[in-house]
């Protein structure tokens, strides 16, 4: 009977965040209002061409393609939060999942995106496809970027599908909303067979997912390293670009965790233990990064040849040396220092930390993306200075929060639709663990 | 004292102008070139094909005649060519300045030829409301007469080129007149030593390379060039096989990274397509599983 109890009371605050209520109306309001705002900025870059931006000839690729590298990055998360994890027994990130898998859709989903903004003829984007050259790795990224996001999405509906089936069950809504979570549910029955199908497939994704996300990042990081330019000729751009995404992805989910919870009241089930983790695994990835950056600016600041001096001198102290040193210390080192407290590694502390280095890794694309594209091999003779320095305008700033906008609106949907944390799957353990007290 | 210094800043100003003006003016335009007009009609017509060649050739740099947007960061700075100094010039001045250049301003020689130029300063004239036309009497016609040969010696590895025109009263010798050489290749022209000038025979000889590639037989097209007093501009082309035999594979023949797609490397199309397949299993096997699922369902 206590038990029956407790299960409801799960299945029941875990349901609870599946309602419109005002809050959410403002929330959803204020995003979509923002948006249109943005869109309408894009617009203007539609109607009058790329010369709204500060892009030109020479740094033809600025905030944008900084933006998709970031957005490729920080989706990454759900490969290392729901496969890696998941697969090497970490049980404790298991009511994670389905956020790092919200986040890992969203991300994705929008990354694609975010390149069509930086078309100044967006509607030649067909021709990718139709003259696609699979030698160019612009059609790699096309395309495992597409398949990373059909395996997220399957990633996150087939562990979802029996909490589905409680949706149209319990759920308080108007008949035809149940009829969808009940087809979507897929005749749902929690025999074994069903169950052991699940697992089997979950267990497929979980291993695919992991070559599938490390091609996405190590592709994109690709477009760069695959030319010969100072900073991005490098070979260790791949790694370097995967744990920089583990980073940025770690991030993003804490501060998703610290709003979920808050919001949506699951302190019971988002513990400040799993804080306390996602915080040590931060420190780790974190770590991991702090010795990659080490290793590439160490071997080309040492050598210091003749072109990639002149890239390096203008991020150590040069024009972009305040963005530079900001990222490191304020984006990796700082939070690296603090979350080895275990003070520091409680809920608010961490939501101010996971701000700190989401910041910081987008940052981290501008300086991996402009400085470079500001020094080519033959010097920039007889043009006017801002063709020389870049420098974004307000047209081009909304055009890139477009993005950050439509993800915050899919994750905020999405959260809307299903429940944030696995129900069948806390149930489940509640089942393991009163069998084990037995 | 006042007075004095006075005197010295006006003067000193003076001459700072007076220099600049000099400097920009000091074409030194011989006399006989300043004199030359042209024998093409300044009318819209020609000002209008003038505009295409002045858009490719001269707007990067003097940019749109009267709208004042020449390339500032250059020195000295392009004049806007729609100008009072500009248009003061003759269309001798002007036509011997495309044809010499000087420090920035390139040299339209043999970038464009002499009909070109003349269209290009109609062009340029079409913004003077004032200017009114000297046409020369020169009968461009008259190039029709003239017959360029080009023979080659093996043994002194010689190119001679031979200048007659066919007037009504007999074969005219063209002599004295300044004559270049080029050969065709892939980016425009080679050109073959200086420029000569022919002798009394309407002759001149140039000494040709013995390394120059050819193609797979050895020919290459020789071009020569020569702009007459009485004939004026002349090119004319022959092919002969007097070049060193080249057979090299084109760069996009065999499979490569940077050849079109039905040329791509096996390698990369058996990885590209590897990981493409090995995605539709896996897909295909989900859907499969999920099907499974909902059927084990329907039978309860």
């Amino acid at each position: 009977m206590a038990k029956n109890n407790t299960a409801d009371k799960i299945t029941s605050d875990l349901l609870r965040s599946i309602r419109l209520n005002w809050s959410f109306k403002i929330w959803f309001a204020f995003l979509g209002a923002a948006l249109l705002v943005c869109l309408g900025a894009y617009g203007l870059q539609l109607k009058n061409g790329m010369v709204v931006t500060g892009l030109g000839d020479y740094v033809s690729w600025g905030m944008y393609i900084s933006n998709f590298v970031f957005f490729v990055a920080t989706s990454l998360i759900g490969m290392l939060i729901s496969a890696v994890l998941g697969l090497s027994g970490q049980k404790w990130a298991a009511p994670l999942t389905r956020i790092a898998e919200i986040i890992a859709l969203a991300f994705a989903a929008v990354a694609g995106l975010v390149i069509v903004m930086d078309m100044g003829r967006p509607e030649r984007l067909l021709n990718v496809f139709i003259h696609g050259r699979i030698q160019s790795p612009i059609l790699w990224d096309v395309t495992v970027i597409t398949i990373y996001m059909v395996i997220s999405a399957l990633f996150l509906y087939i562990p979802l599908i029996p909490d589905l089936k409680i949706c149209s069950e319990k759920l308080d809504v108007p008949p035809f909303v149940k009829n969808i979570y009940k087809i979507l549910s897929l005749n749902w029955a929690g025999t074994s067979e069903q169950k052991k199908l699940i697992e089997q497939s979950t267990r497929v994704i979980a291993i695919f997912i992991i070559p599938v996300a490390l091609a996405i990042h190590t592709v994109t990081s690709w477009l760069f390293a695959n030319t010969s330019r100072v900073g991005w000729d490098s070979t260790i751009f791949g790694p370097y670009f995967v744990t920089g995404a583990f980073v940025s992805g770690t991030a993003a989910v804490i501060i998703a965790m610290y709003f979920f919870r808050k919001n949506y009241k699951l302190e019971d089930y988002i513990t400040e233990k799993h804080f306390d983790m996602i915080g040590k695994l931060l420190v780790l990835v974190s770590l991991v990064y702090l010795y990659f950056n080490l290793n590439e600016y160490m071997v080309a600041g040492y050598k210091m040849k003749e072109f990639e001096a002149i890239l390096i001198r203008d991020l150590f102290s040069g024009n972009h040396a305040v963005l530079f040193w900001s990222v490191q210390l304020f984006g990796l080192v700082l939070p690296i220092i603090l979350l080895l407290f275990k003070k520091m590694r409680k809920p608010l502390p961490m939501l101010v930390i996971g701000i700190m280095v989401l910041i910081g890794a987008w940052f981290k694309r501008f300086i991996i993306v402009v400085p470079t594209m500001e020094h080519p091999y033959l010097p920039i003779q007889n043009v006017p200075m801002n063709w020389k320095i870049y420098t974004p305008t307000l047209i081009e700033t909304l055009v890139t929060i477009a993005p950050m906008i439509m993800v915050l609106l899919i994750i905020t949907v999405l959260a809307k639709l299903v429940p944030i944390v696995p129900i069948s799957e806390t149930l489940e353990q509640l089942e393991t663990t009163e069998e084990n007290k037995k | 004292m006042y007075t004095r210094n006075f005197r010295i800043l006006i003067l000193a100003v003076v001459s700072v102008f007076l220099m600049q003006s000099f400097a920009q003016n000091n074409w030194n335009v011989p006399a006989d070139k300043k004199a030359k007009n042209s024998y093409i009609k300044f009318d819209a017509a020609s000002a209008r094909q003038g505009e295409a060649i002045y858009n490719k050739n001269c707007a990067s740099c003097h940019g749109n005649p009267g709208k004042g947007n020449s390339l500032k960061s250059l020195k000295p700075i392009p004049p806007d060519l729609s100008s009072k100094g500009t248009q003061a010039l003759t269309d001798g001045e002007l036509s011997y300045i495309l044809i010499t250049g000087r420090m920035i301003m390139p040299s339209f020689k043999n970038v464009l030829s002499e009909e070109d130029r003349w269209k290009v300063i109609s062009y340029i004239r079409s913004f003077n409301k004032n200017y009114v036309q000297l046409l020369s009497k020169f009968d461009p016609n008259k190039a029709k007469l003239v017959k360029v040969s080009m023979s080659y010696d093996p043994k002194t590895k010689q190119v001679k080129v031979d200048v007659k025109a066919n007037e009504k009263s007999g074969v005219v010798s063209l002599k004295n007149t300044e004559i270049a050489l080029f050969v065709s290749r892939y980016f425009g022209k080679l050109q073959i030593e200086k420029n000569q000038i022919t002798n009394t025979d309407g002759q001149a000889v140039f000494n040709f390379p013995k390394d120059l590639p050819g193609d797979k037989t050895g020919t290459v097209e020789l071009v020569v060039k020569l702009n007459d007093e009485n004939y004026g501009e002349i090119e004319s082309a022959t092919k002969l096989k007097i070049a060193v035999p080249t057979e090299k594979p084109g760069l996009t023949d065999d499979r490569a990274i940077w050849n079109v797609l039905a040329k791509a490397p096996f390698w990369i199309i058996i990885l590209y397509s590897a990981g493409v397949l090995a995605f539709i299993a896996v897909l295909l096997y989900l859907v499969m599983t999920l099907n499974k699922i909902r059927k084990s369902g329907a039978k309860k």
